[in-house]
């Protein structure tokens, strides 16, 4: 059997998976200091990570190679990004696109001539190319053509860009994918075990996140320069900051939720971990200002959060209306040795969810000395095994204790089972159809874990009722179909998170949800729903830049501290830089 | 060409749902030809040789068990690939060697026979030691021997010619399995009868293949591939202008 890394919390007990796995909470999920982005940037800071330029060959419109090398004190890498020319009738964020402004990827090692070559051969393919086994991470992007342009206007008339419009949108490139593990001939995950920079999950597309959202900085002020070498100035300290790196994801990201509950579980356990270490603390005054200052910086940025999907702009107003309570609570309450866990109950029962998971995140927030280590449990091997020799009696028992939310839906109601999940023809884009309504439901992915563990129940309790001491290995050979769902099941029940409780069959079930659970592990802030499948987002607006990494910054909590940004003041009337000074 | 690990595993996996194979019995078998294929044990050309005989399978028909006592089973494999029937029979033979120590299963009537040996080592990562023994029907016969040590994801493989064998009549289209809780059974060479050793691979030799398979990508079959990329293709389902305007974000994105 696989060991799961439990991490030891306080006296505070976890949450219940009742609780925490439920679809919507989960999809009310703020990012947090335990998310791919934060955790990246603390390593970058504390290790003194070194990024420098390697090759930056564009010509006037910014098309062309550029290649940043990184050095940590354990290896060498480098992002190699591929910047062409793409007509307007050609930038499409769906995986079906063809070509995007931007390709790039990052490379274990160093690139020589020939890897060049190979890599200008195929990146730009993407998908449709053969990658290199030392590339680790494949990706592409897409300009944000708006700001683009507004940002090369602006800087090019010696005039810097404004702010707002960052706040609108917050990036001049969004990812449309970022794949690791193997995809397209790239290095496998599992090659990265014992790496000490890349092992945990995600760091590597994480990384290459970054590096964009430096190239696109570069890139931006290399064009307002080439159009007027006299007058161009960089961009402001400040705006560098407030720049991120869009992402745009559809119901792709969907699948990988439910098809790894191991890692999920991981992701959870350390989040719910990591708040029981909080609530399980003695509350200070100077924690107790710290998190009211916290409070209403997240405010003020859900404030500034620009969204046009109705329902999510309810939900923001609802959390910005509900956080002046939260510190009314905070200046009132004594401060007591339970003063956390008072918050919390409180909380739970007077705030929406979004606002109680924000509560909960500001709270992991004061703690990192208790938190932070847990940024190296979010990995786990993964493997769902069979155990045979279980009597069949106690499987379904665990499925009785572990999944009575599955149990107690009704399958034969309508709505119960009214959306499949599919692969399509074009590039194996998962979708959704109406089941007896579109075609494709023969071809149905087995994505909806309640209605097959609903089913195995029913099959199960009969077969038992014939063979009362039968084992589970019997009861498979007897019906094999279910051996898949078995052994999940039995993994599965071993840990407390892992499942998330929702029937992805049902008509209110909303794939947003699913969505926004993993991009709030990865620090997906600007939350931005374009439909109920699709979503914009930002990441590392905020972030520390490269130059501030490289100055080796002594005070990490500083480093550290750029959640929740906020749109910078009076930048446009900061005093006018030359063309190369460093603001 | 070269391909990683997971985009092997992912596209066996795919292409045998393609087949008709159930979830669980798609991933398991993919497992199975990644793993030999990783190890530079020839998983890819392994599975095209009986890829046809995949094709003609009739997934309905299951394996069953002939005679089974509590540390001892026959199982019947109806002529279909191990890919499809020898999972649960293992797991039934771990079952028994957990109660009892130590357990023999023989599944009768299987082909595709090395793609056995992921899924031993599946179970040898569980903590049992695991041989199996199969012959095949040449002149001289051929024996191999595949033992892992309980942990290991390793095994020490043996393939031997032997000269002098007493004459039966037994089709040479099973496998025995023997599994032991608590003792090693790993194959060591001792016969009074005369065998050319023709294949030997040992631990360290594995490993270092496997090593470089994630270092530089594993190799495969330009046909092979495209034969399971085809496979898969099987699972799709046909876009529709409604299902294109159900996705995900526009076609045009220029904002």
């Amino acid at each position: 059997m696989l060991e799961y890394r439990y991490p030891i919390a306080g006296t505070v007990p976890l949450r219940a998976a009742g609780e925490t796995m439920d679809l919507e909470r989960l999809g009310s999920l703020p990012a947090s200091r335990l998310s791919f982005v934060r955790s990246l940037v603390r390593q970058m800071a504390r290790q003194r990570w070194q990024i420098s330029t390697a090759r930056f060959d564009l010509d006037a419109q910014g098309h062309g190679v550029a290649i940043y090398r990184l050095q940590t004190p354990q290896g060498r890498y480098h992002g190699v990004i591929f910047s062409q020319q793409l007509a307007d009738d050609q930038r499409s964020d769906r995986v079906i696109a063809q070509a995007w402004d931007v390709t790039f990827g990052v490379i274990e090692g160093d690139v020589d001539d020939a890897l060049l070559e190979q890599m200008a051969a195929n990146v730009p393919l993407q998908e449709a190319g053969r990658q290199h086994p030392r590339l680790l991470v494949l990706s592409r992007a897409n300009r944000s053509l708006r700001n683009f342009a507004h940002f090369v206007e602006s800087l090019s008339a010696g005039q810097q860009p404004d702010p707002a419009w960052l706040t609108r949108v917050g990036y001049l490139y969004r990812t449309t994918a970022v794949y690791g593990n193997g995809k397209f001939g790239i290095a496998d995950f599992v090659r990265l075990q014992d790496n000490p920079d890349f092992h945990r999950p995600f760091s590597a597309q994480m990384l290459a996140v970054y590096l964009l959202r430096h190239f696109s900085i570069e890139q931006v002020e290399h064009i307002a320069r080439c159009q007027a070498p006299e007058q161009a100035v960089p961009m402001a300290t400040e705006l560098r900051r407030y720049l991120g790196i869009g992402n745009s994801t559809g119901l792709g990201m969907a699948p990988f939720l439910i098809n790894h509950p191991q890692l999920i579980q991981q992701w959870v356990t350390c989040r719910e971990t990591a708040l029981a270490l909080a609530l399980g603390q003695t509350p200070d005054e100077e924690r107790r200002q710290r998190l009211i200052a916290l409070t209403r910086r997240a405010m003020r940025h859900l404030d500034q959060t620009v969204t046009e999907d109705a329902e999510q702009g309810e939900r923001n107003a609802a959390v910005v209306a509900a956080l002046p309570e939260v510190i009314a609570w905070l200046e009132e309450v004594p401060l007591e040795e339970t003063l956390w866990p008072q918050l919390a109950a409180w909380s739970a029962r007077t705030l929406p969810l979004e606002a109680q998971e924000l509560v909960n995140t500001l709270l992991i927030e004061l703690y990192p000395e208790q938190v932070d280590p847990l940024e190296d449990q979010m990995g786990i091997e993964e493997r769902l095994e069979l155990t045979p020799d279980m009597p069949l009696v106690r499987l379904k028992q665990l499925i009785e204790t572990h999944y009575d939310w599955a149990l107690a839906e009704d399958f034969e109601a309508p709505e119960s089972r009214y959306w499949f999940w599919y692969r399509s023809a074009e590039k194996e884009e998962p979708r959704l159809g109406v089941r007896g309504r579109e075609p494709g439901a023969e071809k149905e992915l087995s994505l909806a874990i309640a209605p097959r563990v609903h089913h195995t129940h029913g099959v199960l309790s009969e077969f038992l009722e014939a063979n009362p001491r039968a084992l589970v290995v019997e009861f498979l050979i007897a019906h094999p179909r279910h051996k898949d769902i078995v052994r999940r099941i039995q993994t599965m029940a071993e840990t407390p998170y892992g499942e998330i409780r929702a029937n992805l069959w049902h008509h209110e079930m909303k794939p947003m949800h699913l969505l926004r659970t993993k991009l709030s592990f990865f620090g997906a802030g600007r939350f931005d729903p374009k439909s109920d499948r699709w979503v914009r987002i930002t990441l590392f607006q905020g972030a520390p830049l490269v130059e501030e990494i490289n100055a080796e910054p002594r005070d990490l909590a500083e480093v550290d501290d750029w959640s929740f940004p906020l749109e910078p003041e009076g930048v446009m009337h900061a005093p006018r830089q030359e063309v190369g000074e460093t603001s | 060409m070269k391909a990683s690990y997971n985009e092997l595993q992912g596209l066996c996996r795919k292409a045998f749902i393609g087949m008709g194979f159930e979830e669980g019995d798609a991933a398991d078998a993919a497992d199975m030809v990644a793993w030999m294929q990783c190890f530079g044990l020839g998983g890819l050309a392994a599975l095209n040789r009986g890829l046809d005989f995949l094709l003609t399978d009739d997934p309905d028909e299951m394996p069953s068990v002939l005679y089974q006592d509590g540390d001892l089973a026959v199982v019947d494999g109806h002529g279909q690939s191990v890919l499809r029937s020898s999972t649960l029979a293992l797991e039934l033979g771990f079952a028994k060697a957990r109660a009892r120590g130590l357990s023999v299963i023989k599944i009768r009537h299987c082909h595709n026979r090395q793609l056995i040996m992921g899924y031993l080592a599946r179970l040898a990562g569980r903590g049992m030691n695991v041989t199996a023994f199969w012959r095949n029907a040449e002149h001289p016969p051929t024996e191999q021997v595949v033992g892992f040590q309980a942990n290991s994801s390793v095994p020490e493989i043996r393939v031997y010619a032997v000269k002098e064998v007493p004459e039966e009549n037994e089709p040479n289209d099973g496998i025995t399995l023997v599994m032991a809780n608590h003792v090693d059974l790993l194959p060591a060479m001792r016969s009074d009868y005369r065998y050319d050793v023709l294949a030997r691979h040992n631990e360290s030799d594995l490993l270092a293949c496997r090593h470089r398979s994630l270092a530089e990508g594993i190799e495969v079959d330009e046909a092979v591939w495209e034969r399971l990329k085809h496979l898969a293709t099987r699972m799709l389902v046909e876009a529709t202008e409604a299902s294109r305007e159900g996705a995900g974000a526009g076609t045009n994105d220029n904002d």
